[in-house]
């Protein structure tokens, strides 16, 4: 088994069958690896690389040659939907990532509800879906990871999300009405982008978590929808990877109902026990990002040796990497995982 | 009837319309407690915030989660507005907080809470948003003699800028008058005494427990 590639040995553990070792990987957008050290060394950076299709592929290669993952994650934000919906973007700098300046609605009673052709021909749809099929070309072994921020919190990125959380309540009729147009075109996203070679979409859904939605709302619209996009990907015959962020306890019964073929959970959920009350689960993570940060080798090497103990499925950081990462803390995470250490 | 009994039956009635989310429902209330006369004040403490402390103690149990407190809190803040132009002008407050998310960071779902439940404390707030720099925190608590800054960042990228505005109240001599508290996501009981903060806080109602603690209206 050991001349798997990285993209079969990715493919093969989403799909249940007997792999040599885990695959570690970072799947770009919200968990994105675009640490200050890679574009200081490369010279590939950001913000540039957010708006054009050749240099989010080079700063993308160059991630997946320093750090080790064994993917290519794209894009570097979580703003390329609710851009192209219509809120207001500020594109941060090379250290700070883009984040939404002024959501368009203020309720979902006002939202317009626009033409995907017309979307997917905006913003920067195209510019991720170039940099998608310059990777797959240029990289036949690896897994190409296209990342869609989900349903929920997208909705919430069009409608001022304050207002948005009461209306999940107050407006339930309008709000899955929001919810389901923003599911569709993520479906018409993550579809252009597998047209364009990616092998594997992974869903960040930060707004989506058991702590801000409780278990009743948690199921009505994040399952539904989270579900709704997965499925939308899956008629293609592609995999789905989802990121439950937060504190999972007061939705854990809802987490088999995804129907995603990966769950991935933030540092302080325990996978091990996860998957022993759940082993249908294939389970992703979740290494800490404040023990990345913190720059130890040492320490990360023992907590990812201990994450393989336990028999996670697939290694990767629990969230987002802070950008002051550095790249000694990823290797020793990577070089642990492939026996490199 | 004693006015007394009947005082407690607009109070139960603000404070159950507030539990249950109902804005129309508090309104009514409001209107109705002005017109038999009972004291405003009391109406608050004892009705409104009241029913906000029932809300903050069903979200600590996970009965109530975000959505099902905000809307108490609008319920609250209709209230409210019925209410306060009723006060008398020397009403008392618990003590001045500045609140914001820090600079790099538009996260403000949490530090929105922890406003809620501060104001329904009886502490002054003012809120600089979002996004917002080290020294405007420290101008913000100079102006208005606080005695509280909370700051809060779901971010890792953003956490130092806490400890930056620590070290600028140091530099303004503002630092023994103004008691620091953070929050967020990433931000642990260790992280806030590595930076010098006085105190963390894990959720809105632990927030303003802790703020009572630190100015010493507990």
């Amino acid at each position: 088994m050991s001349q798997l590639s990285p993209k079969e040995r990715l493919l093969n553990t989403l799909a249940k069958k007997r792999v040599d070792r885990p695959p570690v990987i970072c799947t770009g957008g919200m968990m994105n690896s675009a640490i200050v050290d890679v574009m200081t060394k490369t010279g590939h950076t950001l913000p540039e690389a957010h708006f054009e299709a050749g240099r989010m592929a080079d700063l993308a290669a160059g991630i997946h040659a320093e750090t080790g993952f064994e993917n290519i994650g794209i894009p570097f934000c979580m703003t390329v939907e609710a851009e192209v919906l219509g809120s207001d973007i500020d594109f941060g700098s090379l250290a700070c990532e883009p984040k939404i300046t002024r959501e368009q609605f203020r309720s979902v009673k006002d939202v317009v509800y626009k033409n995907f052709a017309t979307m997917l021909d905006s913003g920067r749809i195209r510019e991720v879906a170039g940099a998608a099929l310059q990777l797959s070309r240029r990289y036949p072994d690896q897994p190409v990871i296209g990342s869609l921020t989900g349903p929920v919190s997208t909705a919430a990125s069009l409608v001022e999300p304050m207002q948005f959380l009461k209306e999940l309540r107050k407006e339930r009729e309008q709000t899955h009405r929001v919810l389901e147009y923003v599911s569709n075109f993520l479906i018409a996203f993550a579809r252009t982008l597998i047209d364009s070679g990616a092998t594997v979409i992974c869903i960040g859904d930060p707004t989506a978590t058991g702590e801000i939605l409780g278990p009743r709302m948690f199921d009505e619209y994040a399952v539904t929808y989270l579900n709704k996009v997965i499925d939308g990907i899956h008629a293609t015959g592609v995999p789905v990877l989802v990121h439950i962020c937060g504190e999972m306890k007061s939705v854990k019964p809802s987490i088999p109902l995804l129907h995603s073929d990966a769950i991935s959970t933030d540092a302080f959920v325990n996978l091990k026990l996860l998957k022993q009350e759940y082993p249908q689960l294939t389970t992703m993570g979740n290494l800490s990002t404040i023990l990345l940060e913190s720059g130890d080798p040492e320490r990360v090497a023992r907590r990812t040796e201990g994450l393989l103990l336990e028999g996670i499925d697939i290694i990767s950081p629990a969230c987002g990497l802070s950008t002051s990462t550095s790249l000694d803390a990823i290797r020793a995470m990577t070089g642990t995982v492939k026996c490199e250490m | 009837m004693s006015i007394n009994k009947q005082s407690e039956e607009y109070y139960r009635e603000l404070s159950d319309s507030v539990v249950e989310m109902d804005e129309e429902r508090t309104l009514t209330a409001a209107n109705a407690a002005l017109a038999a006369g009972v004291d405003p004040y009391n109406a608050i403490q004892q009705g409104l915030s009241h029913g906000m402390e029932r809300a903050g103690q069903l979200f600590e149990e996970e009965e109530y989660f975000i959505p099902e407190l905000l809307m108490c809190s609008d319920a609250m803040y209709a209230g409210l507005e019925v209410l306060k132009p009723h006060l008398k002008k020397n009403a008392v407050s618990s003590g001045t907080v500045v609140i914001g998310v820090i600079e790099g960071d538009t996260h403000d779902i949490g530090k929105n809470m922890v406003r809620i439940m501060f104001e329904t404390g009886g502490f002054k707030v003012i809120d600089l948003g979002r996004d917002v720099a080290p020294q405007r925190f420290v101008d913000a608590a100079r102006d208005s003699s606080a005695d509280i800054i909370a700051m809060s960042t779901l971010m890792t990228t953003t956490m130092d800028g806490m400890g930056t505005v620590v070290k600028l109240l140091g530099e303004a001599n503002l630092r023994s008058g103004v008691k620091v508290m953070v929050g967020g996501g990433p931000i642990s009981p260790g992280f806030a005494k590595r930076i010098g903060a006085d105190g963390y806080a894990v959720n809105a109602a632990e927030a303003v427990k802790l703020a009572r603690k630190l100015v010493g209206t507990a």
